[in-house]
């Protein structure tokens, strides 16, 4: 199957839609989704460029698998350029707005301009529209949610920001439905400053596939090897991602404080096993799968979605909290005003420890719950101490003089694994296209802490170069298909060739998708590099490479990030971090 | 290549383990077989004529991965093979071993098909590649690498297999997996069943 991919151009400044066709060829060299959504930015990618003046669009792609009966592949993917880090930026989400979009017949929307109100997106089948949002702007996310509901069904595909990106904090998330979040990177930030305050879309058409027969036969054995693997089939359904929280503490690399130290020994009040047993009311997750590794849980009177590893993680321990009770409502109170957990609980790591130092002074402390839901609320509305939090953590340390308590890459705040007892994580954190993310810098915690696909050791230097590579060649395929990076867990490449020559008869090998992987991921550098965000700015705050751990697993290490560099350079052929020519030219990214 | 430090350490750790439990499992004779892997621009691989049972420090080379330079005096015979599935893959270790079920099966089929259920979980099916010369020899490196852009490991018929991965581990599970199932395999059919018997429900054969 050929099918070339329709696109959806809406300007929100006239008001105008218009329809596009974007050939079979064009998509398939992108693959779809993330890959699509940066080949789309491209153009916008320029030095200075303010992703906050409407001249960015948002870009949202659905994947070539998006609404095809995939496991955990139900998507998608958008993309614009980050108000955080000033990278090119893609953020995903389940949920059943990528899949309603391709059911109403299109794949992607390309949303430029400045809405002169509040309006809403909608999609209904052959009908693009604006309508008014007033009444909208101001809501929660679960207000919002529940108005737009009541009014279009509960199988229509809704996102929508919250507070936080109206105001234009610079991590702001846009949420998907029951509160799965877009979170990375100030995406939500992007549509608030476009006056969209939600998209919603319905479909009723079907999407077609290549070869039925073929599917069923794929998609037999991939089930398989999903129902046969611990992780996706017994611990991502019964603890959800804070499984984690043993695993990391045990290898020595679950960060407290602001990475000041590790957590050592087995008692934490925090783990994945205490929130299943006494907080957890049902698991729940994204349409279309079969993990369901999200959970509802309920602590104070406050009951929602989570918090994943990271969340509990950010707004927990690495805040000196130990508390779920107090964790819980914090990770949901950052869903309910739109703002991404890691570098809300960042930015709040970062204050306690200018706090702590005499720095700058803070309504907030380490291991002082009290006063986290006001700072919460006071960011999402941009008050007080919480209007410069909302810049993030490089910003407001960087005015106190004192940067290098920020702990980020690019801007953007790093997540709960530290680097110095899994060097590959470290060297994933500083080339993370994005800036400081666990996901886009290729998740080695797979490797080098889980053993997926096998365990490769946490504090080995040599051959990360490669390991990074490839996991980030992988991670970029799978956000371009828009399935989820825990089914690949489960399932090779070669699986995923297999679907999708099954749904759109691509002929794309195992490794034709990692090739495609590599094109994506360099052609994300190349735009960073327009943008002026260079090999300087893959480093990571001096704390990882100039203090050894003092206690746990990996006590005495530090990241050796200069060797880790110059490996994975040289595997890439960007010699001194820029891609050759020759690389260029072998990806087709010259044309 | 530096071979001082903790780093190198682990990762002759990781060649002599790996070298060690493909020598007792048989699958490689006493001096046959080789191991690599890349690194960045480098392709670190065993000496000629090591004994993959007994590895250390000086067992293993590093050459460039597209240039010669010295190491290349000291590496496997099979070295252009692997420096070519890893300049065209983005595999990050080869594994290279001469076991004898599979070889022996290797002689008149074009694939290799598992018959026991941990066989099908890994591969579907392997192939057999035929060339004239099969040892060092300018086909491998043309015809390997190609082949190993869709499987993970590859049987050169009357000599050996080649399996990829993303560590040596990997490979290993892999190159005894494949050992295993031509082992069953050959003992079901000495045991008087047919292919046909075999093959019944094997869709994925076609996968
Ligand atoms: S595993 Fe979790 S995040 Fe991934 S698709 Fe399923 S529910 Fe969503």
């Amino acid at each position: 199957m050929t099918k070339d991919w329709n696109a959806l151009n809406i300007d929100l400044s006239s008001g105008t839609v218009e329809r596009e066709t974007l050939s079979c060829e064009y998509v398939r060299r992108f693959i779809g989704g993330r890959g699509l959504g940066a080949a789309l930015i491209a153009p916008y990618a320029t030095e200075g460029v303010d992703p906050l003046d409407g001249s960015v669009p948002l870009v949202l792609a659905a994947g070539p698998l998006t609404a095809a009966g995939i496991p955990s592949g139900d998507r998608f993917s958008l993309s614009t350029i980050s108000p955080l880090t000033g990278t090119v930026m893609d953020t995903n989400s389940g949920g059943r707005l990528g899949r309603s979009l391709r059911r109403a017949g299109s794949d992607l929307m390309i949303i430029s301009g400045v809405s002169a109100d509040p309006v809403v997106l909608v999609v209904e089948d052959d009908e693009v529209r604006l309508e008014g949002a007033l009444d909208l702007w101001g809501c929660t996310v679960s207000e919002t949610i529940l108005r737009l509901t009541e009014r279009w069904g509960k199988t229509a595909g809704m996102s929508v920001i919250g507070p936080a990106g109206e105001n234009g904090v610079r991590y702001a998330s846009i949420m998907t439905e029951r509160m799965r979040a877009m979170g990375r990177g100030g995406a939500g930030a992007v549509m608030g400053s476009k006056n969209l305050k939600a998209m919603v879309v319905i479909g009723s058409g079907k999407v077609p596939v290549h070869d039925k027969e073929r599917l069923k036969v794929v998609l037999e054995e991939s089930n398989r090897w999903l129902r046969a693997h611990p992780v996706t089939s017994k611990a991502l359904p019964a603890l959800g991602t804070p499984m984690l929280v043993k695993i990391c503490t045990r290898a020595g690399i679950f960060p407290l404080r602001n990475f000041q130290s590790v957590a050592v020994g087995e008692d934490q009040a925090y783990t994945g096993e205490e929130l299943a047993k006494r907080f957890t009311v049902s698991s729940s997750g994204c349409t279309g799968c079969y993990i369901q590794c999200g959970r509802v849980t309920e602590a104070e009177g406050s009951r929602g979605e989570g918090p994943e590893y990271e969340s509990l993680w950010a707004l927990g321990p690495d805040l000196g909290i130990e508390d779920l009770a107090k964790i819980i409502p914090a990770a949901h109170r950052c869903n309910e005003l739109g703002m991404d957990t890691i570098s809300a609980g960042g930015t709040l790591a970062c204050a306690m420890e200018l706090a702590q130092r005499d720095v700058r002074p803070s309504t907030v402390r380490f291991g002082e719950a009290g006063s986290i839901m006001k700072v919460l609320e006071d960011i999402a509305y941009r008050r007080g101490e919480g209007d410069e939090m909302a810049e993030g953590s490089l910003i407001m340390a960087r005015n106190a003089g004192a940067q290098e308590y920020a702990m980020q890459v690019k801007g953007m705040e790093l997540p709960g694994y530290d680097p110095r007892g899994a060097q590959g994580q470290g060297l994933a954190y500083a080339t993370s296209n994005r800036g400081g993310c666990h996901l886009r810098g290729g998740y080695l915690i797979a490797r080098e802490i889980l053993g997926i696909p096998k365990k490769v050791h946490g504090t080995q230097v040599l051959g990360k170069g490669g390991h990074v590579a490839r996991a980030q060649d992988f991670g970029a395929v799978a956000d371009s298909l828009s399935v989820c990076r825990f089914a690949t867990f489960a399932l090779a490449p070669e699986y995923w060739s297999r679907m999708l020559h099954a749904v759109t008869g691509w002929e794309l090998g195992g490794e034709d998708l990692i090739r495609t992987g590599e094109r994506i991921i360099t052609l994300e550098r190349i735009l960073n590099l327009e943008m002026g965000v260079g090999p300087d700015s893959d480093r990571l705050p001096p704390r990882f490479t100039n203090e050894p751990l003092t206690e746990g697993a990996c006590t005495g290490e530090v990241v050796h990030l200069d060797d880790l560099l110059a490996e994975y350079y040289a595997h890439r052929e960007w010699p001194g971090g820029i891609p050759s020519e020759n690389k260029i030219k072998e990806l087709g990214l010259d044309e | 290549m530096n071979k001082e430090g903790e780093s190198f350490k682990r990762l002759i750790e990781e060649f002599s383990r790996v070298g060690r439990v493909l020598f007792t499992g048989g699958l490689n004779n006493s001096h046959s077989g080789n191991l690599s892997v890349r690194l960045g621009d480098r392709v670190v691989i065993t000496r000629r004529g090591a004994m993959l049972g007994e590895l250390s420090a000086d067992d293993l080379v590093d050459v460039g991965l597209i240039e010669d330079d010295s190491g290349i005096a000291l590496a496997s015979t099979e070295v252009k093979v692997h420096r070519a599935v890893f300049a065209a893959t983005s595999h990050l270790a080869i594994v290279h071993t001469h076991p004898r079920t599979a070889t022996a099966l290797s002689m008149g089929r074009d694939f290799l098909v598992p018959v026991d259920d941990e066989g099908r979980y890994y591969f579907k099916r392997i192939p057999v590649l035929a060339v004239r010369a099969s040892i060092g020899s300018d086909d491998l490196e043309r015809e390997l690498p190609a082949m190993l852009k869709d499987y993970p490991i590859v049987m050169v018929r009357g000599h050996g297999a080649f399996a990829v991965g993303g560590n040596l581990e990997e490979g290993l599970q892999i190159t005894h997996a494949l050992e295993w199932s031509c082992d069953i395999l050959l003992r079901c059919l000495a045991l008087g069943m047919t292919e046909e018997d075999l093959m019944d429900d094997r869709t994925h054969g076609e996968w």
